[in-house]
């Protein structure tokens, strides 16, 4: 008997492609791949998004083929542009805390969350699924409505917690639609043992209620050279460090700045380049200014796939600095493209990488001397490269689904 | 029923600091963590070695056929002197006991056996005097770093004078024979140019006529060293009474029991039961009359009588399930390490530096590249269990700056100018600069050729 899965997600390629969209997407493919049917809910707003409404399948469609079968919740807000106003907000959260919600947040994304949660039956009544499966907190109301409704197990799946996105000062009301999602479910699924540790140590919940499935990478072939506006811009012959990421707290990329300070005085010939957008942005110009980096840094604001793996093909390595990162997709696409890695230990992504270097995301001089080290032994940098995308074979989407559905056989039994 | 036969291995490397690149701009710093390598040797000396030798000790006393074999590194003399003399002076109590047989090493526990042979044989030569001073016996048995063993090695232990040379006993090689039996080594010459190495360099009076080969009995061996308290071994637990019915059961002359020492409190620890077994062992062996022997007894004893052919092509080990030297040379990091690290010998040779050379030699210790290993990674295999380092990578990043600023330093003496320093320093790769140490060498040598020519200038005019 196949399995057929009900799922709550809060955004989806091409809709959006932060790590929580890259990740749905890759485990649904991976289910429909092992022959588990998916009934996937997002929310959409429709007059902005008709285009890319019918780029993919509408209800219906599909069930039994490559494609999940997708049903749109409309509601006011555009995922985009929200979740971009989310985490500047959670900035000053982090600095500002205490204050009440309501002047944090606006009342956007608890709407959308709302209406996202009331409309879940509704959607979802023909469906016969064995199983409600839910990611993030923004759809863990929505997933308990629908599992209870079914009378289905539910998972709450846990890609990144509000810790991690708020330097452990998390807004207390959706640290709360966390935990309460992860006390209601049946199984808890965790894309790391860092993430695990963070729902046992600062959540209190119970090990033995949660899996860790990492996520996965559908390896794609290494690009080829283009001539890019951005690899243009980048002096050719210089090393190049390269950072990829939203430019918010969590990703600690004014850390990558410091790091380049020590870098950039031993070796003035190494070229620095900051790839991605985000509410830091400002901030880090200023602070590379103030460091004397003008000359070598740059920063390509948003940037295309092609783009981003063009600039991972040529970089000398690559840094992900974060802060606390529940895995950190970005690391294994740099592996992918040839290059080598340097991660902060607090990472989902550290515990599966083995040839790369793992620092503590504070320990600015210990990144600098991993960097200098790779530019200067070119056997090292060799290793890397060539022992490093060994870990892409392991952590594909399909393996990682299969994971997934033992969780959901292992739920069925009982 | 054979004999048994004991060799212990007793090392402790000098592990390197946390070195950075920036903070060796501007000074020299200490390589080595003085302050960990102090720790791990006061752990293991309480856990292993203060505890073992006096067990040892009042074995000895109490029972008249126990002998015992130790091969003790340089590098864990030098240790001994900065961290435990109280460790070195049971030490030479045993050795007073006169059952106790030193065999001979590398000082360093270096892999020179397969990088240099001048440096092979300095360093032998080294540890033959250690041997000598310390314990009052000068080594005839040779064993090299971790076992590491080919036609050649053992005919250039012969060269230098060792009558016997111990090595794994790999079914590959053994196809089917009993590794309890002495063998012998194919004959052949090695080049003129290693035996004229040698010669200048020779670690004993003179060549032995003839070398013997004694094999581990890696069965029995790793019962105790590595079985010993695993409990999912079917022969667990393990007493001494039917490890003695094994060692009865074997044919041959010697069963050879050959481990680290650190087997005892360190690996197997103290509540595995492991000083009970070793307690008990002499006594139930000598009760069915299982004598033990030294090496150089094991090789004595069996004067005149035949002894079969350990042809060894390719180099053997006693690292890993590989048995061969890719615990050390399995990857391209270890690869370059080694070559960068032997690439330094002429020009810190060429110094005349004793500290510079000194340290240096501790670079070339084994497991400075066994750290870097990445082969069995995802098991959480051995060499993880014996690294103090967090990971292979680590290691090597540790290593090379070490051996940059080495390379540095020994070239500042070569190029007095500071611009070629700050370039070298920062550009090159540990594996590179060897043109410098060249020029260095080029010096080196016309001061030495100077040298000469003024001593006997100085000859002549004393003789006027």
């Amino acid at each position: 008997m196949s399995l057929h899965t009900l799922m709550f997600g809060w955004e989806y390629p091409p809709l959006h492609s932060g790590g929580l969209g890259v990740a749905c997407q890759g485990l649904v493919k991976g289910l429909l791949k092992n022959g588990t049917r998916v009934t996937l809910v997002l929310p959409m707003n429709a007059s902005h998004d008709e285009g890319a409404q019918l780029a993919m399948r509408g209800p219906g469609q599909g069930m039994d083929g490559d494609e999940p079968d997708i049903r749109f919740i409309e509601s006011a807000l555009q995922p985009y542009e929200g979740t971009a106003e989310y985490e500047e907000r959670m900035i000053a959260a982090a600095t500002a805390n205490g204050q009440p919600f309501i002047d944090l947040y606006g009342p956007d994304l608890g709407q959308a969350v709302e209406r996202f949660t009331a409309m879940s039956i509704e959607k979802t009544k023909d469906v016969q699924a064995d199983v409600v499966h839910c990611h993030d907190w923004m759809t863990y109301d929505a997933g308990i409505r629908a599992a209870t409704y079914h009378r289905k197990p539910l998972v709450a799946h846990i890609h990144a917690t509000e810790l991690d996105r708020t330097d452990f000062h998390p807004n207390q009301w959706i640290a709360e639609r966390e935990r309460s999602g992860f006390l209601q479910a049946d199984r808890i699924i965790a894309v790391s043992q860092y993430t695990k540790n963070i729902l046992v140590r600062h959540y209190g919940i119970a090990a033995d209620k949660i899996s860790v499935v990492h996520n996965g990478h559908n390896v794609s072939a290494p690009v080829a050279h283009h001539n890019t506006i951005v690899s243009s811009a980048i002096h050719k012959r210089a090393p190049l460090v390269l950072f990829v990421g939203r430019l918010t707290l969590q990703k600690n990329p004014r850390q990558f700045l410091d790091t380049a300070k020590i870098v950039h005085e031993l070796r003035p010939d190494v070229q620095f380049v900051m790839a991605g957008d985000g509410p830091m942005l400002p901030e880090l110009m200023d602070h590379a200014c103030a460091l004397g980096l003008t000359d070598c840094v740059s920063f390509t604001g948003t940037v295309t796939r092609k783009e981003v793996d063009q600039l991972y093909k040529s970089a000398d390595c690559f840094v992900m600095p974060s802060l606390s990162e529940p895995f950190g997709l970005v690391a294994l696409e740099a592996i992918a493209q040839g290059t080598p890695v340097i991660l902060s230990k607090q990472s989902g992504a550290a515990e599966v990488i083995e040839h790369g270097f793992k620092v503590d995301f504070w320990d600015t001089d210990k990144f600098a001397d991993c960097i200098l080290t790779i530019l200067r032994e070119q056997p090292l940098a060799e290793q890397l490269i060539a022992e490093a995308p060994s870990i892409l074979h392991r952590l594909n989407w399909q393996n990682q689904a299969n994971n997934v559905m033992s969780i959901y056989r292992d739920l069925l039994k009982t | 029923m054979p004999a048994v036969c004991f060799y212990f291995q007793v090392h402790q490397p000098y592990r390197l600091k946390d070195l950075r690149i920036r903070h060796m701009d501007c000074e020299h710093p200490a390589y080595f963590d003085e302050e960990k390598n102090r720790q791990i040797f006061r752990k293991v000396a309480e856990k292993c070695y203060l505890p073992t030798n006096k067990l040892m000790l009042d074995l000895l006393n109490r029972h008249k056929d126990f002998h015992i074999a130790y091969s003790l590194s340089g590098v864990f003399l030098d240790q001994c002197k900065e961290y435990g003399p109280d460790v070195l002076a049971s030490f030479q109590e045993l050795a007073k006991t006169g059952k106790v047989e030193f065999l001979a090493e590398t000082y360093y526990h270096s892999l020179s056996a397969v990088a240099s042979i001048g440096e092979f044989a300095e360093q032998v030569g080294m540890h033959v005097r250690a041997m000598e001073e310390l314990f009052g016996q000068t080594p005839r048995t040779f064993r090299n770093t971790e076992l590491i063993f080919n036609n050649e090695i053992a005919q250039i232990a012969r060269l230098m004078g060792f009558s016997g040379i111990i090595a794994e006993g790999t079914d590959h090689l053994l196809r089917g024979r009993s590794p309890n039996n002495p063998f012998r080594i194919p004959q052949f010459r090695v080049s003129r140019g290693q035996e004229r190495a040698i010669g200048t360099k020779r670690p004993l009076a003179e060549r032995a006529k003839d070398i013997t080969v004694l094999l581990k009995n890696y069965r029995l061996s790793d019962d105790i060293a590595f079985r010993f308290s695993d409990r999912n071994w079917s022969g667990h637990p393990l007493s001494a009474e039917t490890y003695a019915d094994w060692v009865q059961h074997n044919d041959g002359h010697t069963v050879n029991l050959f481990m680290d020492y650190e087997t005892f409190g360190e690996h197997q620890w103290a509540d595995t039961g492991i000083f009970d077994f070793l307690e008990a062992l002499p006594r139930i062996l000598g009760a069915r009359g299982i004598p033990f022997f030294t090496p150089a007894q094991a090789i004595d004893t069996w004067k005149n009588k035949h002894r079969d052919l350990y042809d060894v092509h390719s180099t053997i080990s006693w690292a890993d399930t590989e048995r061969d030297l890719s615990a050390w040379t399995g990857n391209r990091i270890q690869q370059s390490a080694l070559h960068a690290a032997f690439a330094l010998e002429h020009a810190i040779k060429a110094s005349e530096d004793a500290e510079l050379l000194n340290v240096w030699r501790k670079l070339l210790t084994s497991d400075h590249l066994y750290y870097m290993s990445t082969k069995y990674w995802n098991d959480g295999d051995v060499h993880k269990y014996f690294s103090p380092y967090e990971s292979p990578y680590e290691a090597y990043r540790r290593f090379s700056h070490a051996l940059c600023d080495l390379r540095e330093r020994v070239t500042i003496g070569a190029t007095s100018a500071v611009k070629t320093k700050q370039r070298t320093k920062k550009h090159a790769t540990i594996s590179t600069g060897r043109k410098i140490q060249d020029a260095r060498h080029k010096n080196a040598t016309k001061r030495e050729t100077n040298k000469r020519n003024n001593e006997i200038t100085n000859k002549r005019t004393s003789i006027s």
